[in-house]
């Protein structure tokens, strides 16, 4: 008798899981309409009364996740710097994501508005609130930004468990790229720089989701030990670092760089090698949920500059 | 405060610029030992550490003598010349005339390297002759007109910066704002080979000038019966001046309050006669861009400042306490 009662207990507690979970599935599925409250990057509460049917993406990065999400169709707006994926480029261009034209956004008639998180939005945000239209305001500058706004895009547009599996396959994908490179890993990391601006020289440090990348692909930033997102350094404590290999981000990958050209950049051994790597700014220029492809990217180019084949 | 003679001024301007050229060699974003730097500069040590001292710090200490000597100079120039201690070698339309090059180069995309600072001296050019054109009245230069069109014609091109960096891709603008905040990292040996060719016959003509401009300052009428022809002391100067601070632009983007503030210092510690005070103000500016670059390229190491940031920051409580003290004794 004992031993059958405890089984039984452990049914019921799963079929009372099963049945709740049931129950959450079939809310989600009858009332498609109910109104959903997320809090977002700047801690405000965003509440729609139903799932957002005219977004506005006011940044890359997001305008990315609207159509990972499969929402593509519900975007009225984009930046002009919005150039993936290609159908993006057939949205209404609403201008600058900082310091946006908040008429120009308004004219679209949007139910949401997706900000990025800079000072220079406040009064944008403030703009658009007080015009009753839903803003939610988004960080997207680490891989973790990725996952939390993908789910407030979710949350907000009534899509949460694709939400969920698109981080779930995030999360899966950036854990495969770095296995691979953990097999691979026998020899110390490549040290890398990399070049956002040549004069003065500007480079990425620690809090950029591209030091991120880097690491995840098995390299070193040499200058992980800056904390922000960026920073000017000196061209000396560059050639002092002595990277291995030079990634430089560019809108224009026809275009070589041309390091060498650079006054003083020939005292970099890595410049004088040719050891320079451009990352398309398409795919590396922000965290999107293309991150693990970016990782598998450089991970590759980085092997075969070692091996002498690029 | 009284004015120091001129064996001890002369004494503190060769340590003020030994100090300079010291902090400028040994000090940092590589963090070399004192001894390295050393060793590198007799040509011994590693590759590595000599390619740093020979290729990046000692071309980058040379042009700042040589960027903030001429930037003292045309200021020190264009304050006699216009009788306004607030000139300053932008005052005239010249940052203006700069920035915008600067910024069409970068909208436009040309991405080598001496595409910006060309770009920068050619529009300083056009600057220079709109208002050499606007400010010629009847009778010759007339200082007065002079400033008005500086100010009018600088106006006119910040406009339009503005504009470009507003639709400007982000990026485009980020490299305009840089560039304009000015540095000495940017342009290695060539870029202090060409400042210095082009400096030394501007500088000498000002400096040829320069009893002419102790006269100008007693008035203009006083200047003609003593003997100076106006006219064409104003013409010089102004074209020397202008010609030289478009040069240093190009070298070094921006870089503010030098122009400004070590002429008067000079005058405050040592007098107002030109003959001695170019030199000074040469050496001076010189030394003094050399240790605020210095303090930008260490303070926060590996992180650099703008230089501009530094000599303002330094510069205006320095200037401040010689300001109060000197009025104190008056």
């Amino acid at each position: 008798m004992s031993v059958s009662r405890i089984p039984r207990s452990r049914h019921i507690a799963g079929l009372v899981a099963v049945l709740a979970l049931a129950a959450c599935a079939r809310r989600e599925r009858a009332a498609p309409g109910a109104a959903s409250s997320v809090t977002d990057d700047w801690n405000r509460s965003v509440a729609l009364a139903a799932p957002a049917r005219r977004i506005v993406s006011l940044a890359p990065a997001s305008t990315e996740l609207v159509f990972a999400l499969g929402l593509g169709e519900r975007l009225v707006g984009r930046t002009t710097w919005c150039d993936y994926p290609d159908s993006a480029r057939h949205v209404p261009d609403v201008g600058n994501g900082i310091g946006p034209n908040v008429e120009a956004i308004a004219a679209q008639r949007p139910d949401l508005v997706l900000l990025y998180a800079s000072e220079a939005n406040r009064a944008a945000e403030q703009q658009l609130a007080r015009l009753g239209i839903g803003v939610a305001v988004l960080s997207l500058d680490l891989a973790a930004d990725v996952r939390r706004a993908a789910r407030t895009i979710g949350a907000l547009a009534g899509r949460a468990a694709a939400a969920d599996s698109l981080v779930i396959r995030f999360d899966t994908a950036l854990a495969a790229a770095s296995r691979r490179r953990d097999a691979s890993a026998a020899r110390p990391p490549v040290r890398v720089y990399v070049d956002v601006e040549g004069n003065p020289p500007i480079t990425i440090g620690a809090g950029s989701y591209l030091s991120e990348i880097v690491a995840a692909a098995g390299a070193r930033n040499v200058f992980d030990d800056i904390r922000g997102g960026s920073g000017i350094v000196s061209l000396e404590a560059v050639a002092r670092r002595d990277p291995d290999v030079i990634l430089v981000l560019s809108s224009d990958t026809t275009r070589a760089p041309r390091l060498e050209r650079r006054p003083g950049w020939r005292t970099i051994r890595a410049v004088r090698d040719n050891r320079v790597l451009v990352l398309d700014g398409r795919l590396y220029g922000r965290p999107s949920p293309r991150m693990p492809q970016a990782v598998r990217d450089l991970a590759e180019r980085l092997a075969r500059l070692r091996s002498g084949t690029e | 405060m009284n004015r120091l003679a001129r064996g001890p001024f002369v004494a503190a301007l060769v340590a003020a610029w030994l100090v300079a050229l010291a902090l400028g060699l040994l000090a940092g974003g590589a963090r070399l030992a004192p001894g390295a730097v050393v060793n590198a500069l007799g040509g011994g040590g590693d590759d590595a550490t000599r390619a740093i001292v020979w290729s990046l710090r000692v071309p980058r200490v040379a042009l700042g003598m040589l960027v903030g000597g001429v930037l003292a100079v045309t200021g020190a120039a264009l304050q006699a010349l216009v009788r306004n201690p607030l000139a300053d070698p932008y005052l005239l339309g010249l940052s203006g005339g700069a920035s915008l090059g600067a910024v069409v180069a970068i909208a436009l995309g040309l991405v080598s390297p001496w595409a910006v600072p060309l770009a920068a001296f050619a529009a300083s050019l056009l600057a220079i002759a709109v208002v050499y054109r606007l400010g010629r009245a009847a009778g010759g230069l007339d200082p007065h007109v002079l400033l008005l069109a500086g100010v009018v014609v600088g106006a006119f091109a910040g406009a339009i910066v503005s504009g470009l960096l507003a639709v400007g891709e982000s990026h485009q603008t980020r490299s305009a704002m840089l560039w304009l905040m000015g540095g000495l990292g940017g342009v290695g040996w060539p870029g202090v080979a060409v400042l210095a060719v082009y400096s030394v016959p501007a500088l000498a003509l000002l400096f040829v000038e320069a009893r002419a401009l102790d006269l100008l300052a007693l008035g203009e009428e006083s200047a003609q019966h003593l003997g100076v022809d106006v006219r064409r002391t104003r013409r010089r100067v102004y074209l020397a001046a202008s010609l030289l601070t478009a040069a240093a632009v190009a070298a070094a983007g921006i870089i503010g309050f030098v122009g400004l503030a070590v002429p008067h210092a000079v005058r405050m510690l040592r007098g107002q006669e030109h003959r001695a005070l170019l030199p000074s103000v040469f050496v001076l500016g010189g030394a003094f861009l050399v240790l605020a670059d210095a303090g930008a390229r260490s303070a926060f190491a590996p992180l650099e400042l703008p230089v501009g940031v530094v000599t303002a920051i330094v510069g205006v409580p320095l200037f401040a306490v010689l300001l109060r003290r000197t009025m104190a004794a008056r």
